[in-house]
């Protein structure tokens, strides 16, 4: 039977994916043997599935600074739904198969991307916008850690002008990071085989992130003969519009793509830009705060709070709380020093009751998360900045009659 | 049309299954010789059907947990069990190459 939400999940992605959306789609029988797959097969789209043509745009900062970025589009080939196998671990040592079929049977969406893409910088910028794209929609929380995204790497190689090489399937990719290295060692190794005259074979290989290489898997046979059928069970898929809308129908059955389309929430290109637009940061700096779970939700709460302007906010959000969470390996959820913290502080600094060293100094002393307020810990250290006329103007002879007497 | 050798051990390789005999795969060529009466239809213009349900509406199931916390029972049904896992053999064993299987076909 089919859940309901998947489909809105896929429909959302499609939408957000600029992908065209099939009203009519079908389902259809994989069958293949593998012990994490009790049924013998596998329920996805093949034939027809829920969207196509849709395009991914990602941005990438050019020799590492951040200064400037570009844009790039990988096309989205299709969206299919289909179900989950179980997890299957290996145990080498007693040589069998451990198998968990909790998951067995779940609904997933697979996303399949033409080959744009020409190193492991670009997948990795590609799926971490995905990424947000997904966590955004709330189609899934996509921590690839947990198997919530998982990547499978098509990587092949060819002289510019000449048709695509072999591909080989890379699996196993754990993260982002591991992801740009699969690709890019995969890559060096097809132009090295190929240098050294051998051929690529169209295999299925696995990344082994200790070595940072990719191994051919043991398991893939040849090439399987999958005898895809339509799924008995499963009567076509159908989507309406609001034009389509039939009115007779129980609402709980009808999915209506308008909308859904309607309740789209602000995609993270779209964020980026109204925050640039709001507060006068730059293009970077938004791209930063959309990257840090929570960030642009604890700078916008500051400068709620506080007088300073916005984009002088954001070099401390940038450059004092984030290299400090980082340096620390805390998320912004974890920070010792909260919004409301921070605006208090930085407010002494716009009132010019302290200056921008003391501020820092101030910082330092506030992530020990000991619960003193900026005020009280300017106090203790008595950082103050000297406000009164006569009294800087007696310091300033004292330093010059001392200067007078060596 | 005699089906080949090599079809025959395509086919027991997909499916797992082992024809035998002569009466086996006999029984086969029937079966194929049955099925390929379809041809004789003129299907010219018309949509294939995928099954008598296809104009039939797609239950939708509300996302809703209705069951589960059934592991222990489930387990119960494997002959061996590692913690909370099910036991499998290390890998597929592909069944071995025509040459080294006894089997009838070995003989045609």
């Amino acid at each position: 039977v089919l859940n309901r939400r998947c489909v809105e999940a896929a429909v959302m992605t499609g939408l957000a994916l600029n992908c065209h959306i099939n009203k009519k789609s079908l389902f259809d029988r994989k069958h293949f043997f593998y012990a994490d797959l009790p049924a013998g097969y596998q329920i996805t789209q093949q034939r027809v599935p829920i969207a196509v043509n849709g395009s991914l745009s990602y941005s990438l900062c050019i020799d590492n600074k951040m200064s400037q970025m570009v844009t790039k589009t990988v096309r989205i080939k299709q969206i299919q739904l289909e179900q989950d196998s179980g997890k299957s671990l290996r145990d080498d040592i007693r040589s069998q198969t451990l198998v968990d079929l909790n998951r067995a049977g779940v609904g997933l969406m697979e996303l399949v991307m033409e080959p744009d893409m020409c190193c492991g910088e670009e997948a990795a910028a590609a799926v971490r916008e995905l990424q947000l794209i997904l966590q955004t929609l709330g189609s899934s929380q996509a921590v690839m850690a947990e198997g919530q995204l998982r990547v499978d790497a098509n990587v092949s190689v060819h002289h510019p002008g000449e048709p695509y090489g072999v591909r080989t399937e890379v699996k196993n990719i754990n993260s982002i990071r591991f992801l740009a290295k699969a690709v890019d060692y995969e890559i060096q190794r097809q132009i090295e085989e190929l240098g050294n005259g051998r051929t690529i074979l169209n295999e299925t290989r696995a990344f082994d992130s200790k070595l940072g290489c990719t191994v051919p898997m043991r398991d893939k046979e040849g090439k399987q003969d999958y005898r895809f059928m339509p799924e008995p069970n499963l009567p076509p898929l159908i989507l309406y519009d609001a034009k389509s809308l039939p009115a007779n129908m129980n609402y709980q059955q009808l999915i209506n793509i308008d909308w859904i389309h309607e309740r789209l929430p602000d995609l993270p290109t779209v964020k980026r830009e109204k925050l640039v637009e709001q507060y006068g940061i730059l293009p970077e700096h938004s791209f930063t705060l959309l990257n840090e779970d929570g960030l642009a939700e604890f700078f916008e709460s500051v400068v709620k709070q506080t007088q300073m302007k916005p984009k002088k906010v954001i070099g401390w959000i940038l450059n004092d709380l984030l290299s400090y969470l980082k340096q620390h390996s805390l998320t912004v959820k974890e920070s010792p020093v909260s919004s409301f913290l921070l605006a208090d502080l930085l407010n002494l600094l716009e009132k010019k009751e302290i200056s921008s060293t003391a501020a820092k100094r101030v910082l330092a002393e506030l992530w020990k998360g000991e619960g003193k307020t900026p005020l009280e810990t300017v106090k203790e250290q008595k950082l103050e900045l000297l406000q009164d006329q006569k009294e800087l103007e007696q310091i300033c002879q004292a330093v010059i009659d001392g200067q007078e007497n060596e | 049309q005699k089906l080949s050798v090599e079809m025959l051990d395509h086919l027991e390789r997909l499916a797992l299954v082992d024809f035998r005999d002569s009466e086996g795969v006999e029984r086969l060529q029937k079966a194929i010789q049955f099925a390929d009466q379809l041809h004789e239809v003129n299907t010219d213009g018309v949509e294939p059907m995928d099954s008598v349900l296809e104009d039939r509406c797609l239950y939708l199931r509300e996302d809703d947990v209705t069951e589960g916390n059934c592991a222990k029972e489930l387990l119960e049904n494997a002959r061996e069990t590692v913690e909370e896992y099910f036991v499998a053999p290390p890998g597929n064993i592909p069944l071995e190459k025509l040459e080294g299987r006894k089997t009838y076909l070995q003989g045609s």
